[in-house]
């Protein structure tokens, strides 16, 4: 094997360290994705931003306004509010605010939905001017977050 | 060995311990899927849990050893859940410590907390955790403190229970007596109250100092 | 004559203050200095403290996992191992075998996570600014994993009380297989990039040094206390969610120095991708979750279990009163009571080994603090 002090001398270390840099600049071996250009692709399981689904046949709420999600919720940071309905007996959503500046996007309360109507989405891009503007409403919840989109 | 007490609790599956009692074979045998009940308490209500720790008595060459010394300075050697513990009188527990780490081997202290029970005179549970490396074993040592009561530190025998101290004295206000440092860790030095006590509520902080130092209304 | 000033003291008392690039979070230390020498050290805490315990008898027990992730929040999910371990037992109740393999692959590739980023910001802080890179690319594949399987990468949420909640997605073993197959020629690149590289062992050997009986009194655990010498390990010695069925070594070292930790993080990682092979080749089939009822209420009892964090011994100590939240919630953090040893390991040193050796105990502030 090469001799010690020929090592030090050689620098044949430090060498060996800047040939594992630069092979590493490899184009193949790019790992920077530019965003906003590229969007990363999130899993499918992504807890992002709420939604509030609507059955796709009558274009109804799927929400049964059973306030489990308000009950799971470690913030307490849902407030379902119903009236009940006297041709059916049922419950119906009236209002439905969700604050997600305090959420911390844990899934409780979609665990804990029993008709998969409040769902966390995979939008991730939640940013708003205000402070009142993360506090989201049933229609904020349906529709989801627009964000700007750029062009490059 | 378990509970004198009632019959065992559906809502809770039984310690592990071999119960002779036939009426207790049926729970321990229909505990697993957790559905209990055998027809005849179907119609009573469910037992009601027990109110206190369900414990069995502990013995072994570690509570031999310390009997023979400490005989009445140590009120109980009990198991829960297989997590054996004993309960000294709170002068008692540093040369309690002290033996178990140079006598029985006990030379890791692995947390020193307290637990609050306000309704009681002695209001603080004083717990020290202590392992063994040689015995591959882990036992709590506790103890009943009144506020107010000054314990001694336990850094003379482990170095560990410097900051553990420290920590317990910043959330509970127990100062230890004959500690090096004895101030506050992780809240400012001038905070007032111990957050950690049941009256402390959730929401509460210490206003003035909120005020003071960071310049707003308050914390929340 | 000039009348004596501060600068003619022989001692010098700097603060290395809460904002600082080499402190991992926000730490203070107050150094006194004899010239380049390091005399003593006080370290001031308490910068990130958010009262965990506190909220944790404010909360159900299922509302307070995803509390636990924020601790120690670069590797979330042995936090949440440990804590559904420690309720687990208080209701004296078993995850079913399916739901420990899933839990032993994700706890392992979270220590894999982990170190990658000890490595990187410890690499940064002594200054070889190449590893990071590397790291945080290896360590993003991992977080890839998280999210597919959880739906976060950081704070997962990934175990609940009792098992799992959410069944392992299509391909995740290919996937894990994939990662252990990739990361191993990886393992050889940073120790191409370090081991015998002069400024890293001119930087770390001899530096830091922490015998055996001081980390044993000083109640100091993790790849610090290995590294000084006694091979113990809780996966080994009180093995938890089947950990008794896979075969690893326990990598030690002689010195205790940081040199030593160093190696013994490296060859903690080869050794949890061979736990990661052995248990992705043979997870049980079965259900996730075991027979816990809806409303969480142990009886009243007080329990201590700890796991094998990568930082040390994560311990959770919950005293329950038979109501649906906790009466006592105590987490024994490794961080906090490592980092009481960095008084003793800096004496006599100089000021950029203090730097070193912060970075070697491996501290993540939102443990210490909680």
């Amino acid at each position: 094997m090469i001799p010690k002090v020929f090592r030090t001398i050689f620098l044949v270390d430090l060498f060996q360290g800047l040939w594992v840099t630069f092979r590493n600049q490899d184009p193949k071996r790019i790992y920077t994705e530019q965003y906003p250009a590229e969007r990363p692709k999130v899993g499918e399981r992504y807890r992002g931003a709420p939604r509030l689904n609507i059955n796709p046949d009558n274009g109804e709420t799927l929400c049964i306004s059973c306030n489990l999600c308000a009950l799971a919720c470690p913030e307490n940071l849902i407030v379902v509010t119903s009236q009940r309905n006297e041709q059916t007996k049922r419950k119906e959503l009236t209002t439905f605010i969700y604050d997600t500046s305090r959420c911390m996007f844990c899934g409780l309360c979609e665990d804990a939905c029993p008709v998969d109507a409040l769902e966390l989405t995979q939008d991730f891009e939640l940013a708003s001017y205000t402070r009142e503007g993360a506090i989201w409403d049933r229609q904020m919840l349906e529709e989801g977050p627009k964000p700007t989109q750029y062009k490059c | 060995m378990a509970d004198e007490q009632k019959p065992e609790g559906s809502p809770a599956p039984p310690p592990a311990g071999g119960e002779a009692a036939s009426q207790a074979e049926k729970p321990v045998a229909a505990a697993k899927p957790a559905v209990p009940k055998p027809a005849a308490a179907a119609h009573a209500a469910p037992p009601k849990p027990p109110a206190v720790m369900v414990t069995t008595p502990w013995d072994s060459d570690i509570t031999q050893f310390l009997k023979e010394r400490f005989a009445g300075d140590i009120t109980e050697f009990s198991t829960y859940l297989g997590q054996s513990f004993l309960v000294a009188k709170p002068d008692a527990v540093i040369p309690i410590l002290d033996t178990l780490k140079l006598e029985l081997d006990f030379d890791y202290l692995v947390d020193v907390t307290a637990v609050d029970y306000p309704k009681r005179p002695e209001r603080f549970d004083l717990v020290y955790i202590l392992y063994s490396f040689a015995r591959n074993e882990r036992i709590r040592v506790k103890t009943m403190i009144a506020d107010g009561y000054t314990p001694p530190t336990a850094v003379t025998v482990h170095l560990a229970a410097n900051w553990l101290e420290r920590e317990v004295f910043d959330m509970f206000g127990i100062q230890f007596a004959g500690h090096p440092d004895m101030r506050r860790i992780l809240l400012p030095e001038e905070w007032q109250g111990y957050p950690l006590r049941k009256e402390y509520g959730i929401l509460q902080q210490d206003d003035a100092w909120v005020r003071e130092n960071m310049g707003i209304e308050s914390g929340q | 004559m000039p009348e004596a000033t501060f600068l003619d003291a022989t001692e010098l008392v700097i603060n290395m203050g809460p904002q600082h690039p080499s402190t991992h979070g926000v730490l203070r230390v107050i150094l006194k200095l004899d010239g380049e020498k390091v005399n003593g050290t006080e370290c001031v805490i308490g910068y990130l403290h958010r009262g965990v315990e506190k909220i944790g008898e404010n909360r159900t027990y299922q509302q307070f996992a995803p509390y636990v992730d924020r601790m120690d929040y670069v590797a979330a999910v042995s936090n949440g191992l440990g804590y559904c371990l420690a309720v687990e037992k208080l209701l004296n109740i078993e995850a079913p075998p399916r739901a420990q393999a899933v839990r032993v692959i994700l706890t392992e590739l979270n220590r894999i996570a982990s170190h990658l980023l000890w490595l990187g910001t410890h690499a940064l802080d002594i200054g070889a600014i190449t590893p990071v890179f590397y790291c945080l690319r290896e360590r993003e594949e991992v977080l890839k994993i998280f999210e597919n399987y959880c739906g976060a990468r950081l704070t997962t949420h990934a175990f609940r009380i009792g098992g799992l909640q959410y069944e392992t997605y299509d391909g995740f073993e290919e996937e894990v297989k994939k990662f252990c197959d990739w990361f191993i020629p990886k393992v050889d690149e940073y120790e191409e990039l370090l081991t015998n590289n002069r400024i890293w062992v001119g930087r770390l050997k001899g530096v830091g040094v922490l015998s055996a009986s001081e980390c044993k009194e000083y109640g100091v655990t993790g790849p610090v206390l290995r590294a000084a010498g006694v091979a113990w390990d809780l996966r080994k010695a009180q093995p938890y969610s089947g950990y008794e069925q896979y075969e690893f070594d326990i990598p030690t070292a002689e010195n205790g120095d940081t040199y030593d930790r160093y190696s013994v993080r490296m060859e903690e990682m080869r050794q949890s991708t061979r736990i990661l092979r052995q248990a992705v080749d043979r997870i049980p089939s079965g259900p996730i979750m075991g027979k816990v009822p809806k409303v969480v209420k142990p009886p009243v009892g007080e329990a201590y279990v700890s796991i094998e964090a990568p930082k040390g011994e994560l311990g959770y100590f919950i005293v329950s009163d038979n109501s649906t939240q906790p009466y006592r919630l105590r987490v024994r953090p490794p961080s906090f009571v490592n980092l009481q040893a960095l008084d003793c390991m800096v004496r006599g040193g100089l000021v950029a080994d203090v730097v070193a050796i912060i970075g070697t105990l491996d501290i993540v502030l939102g443990e210490v603090d909680r």
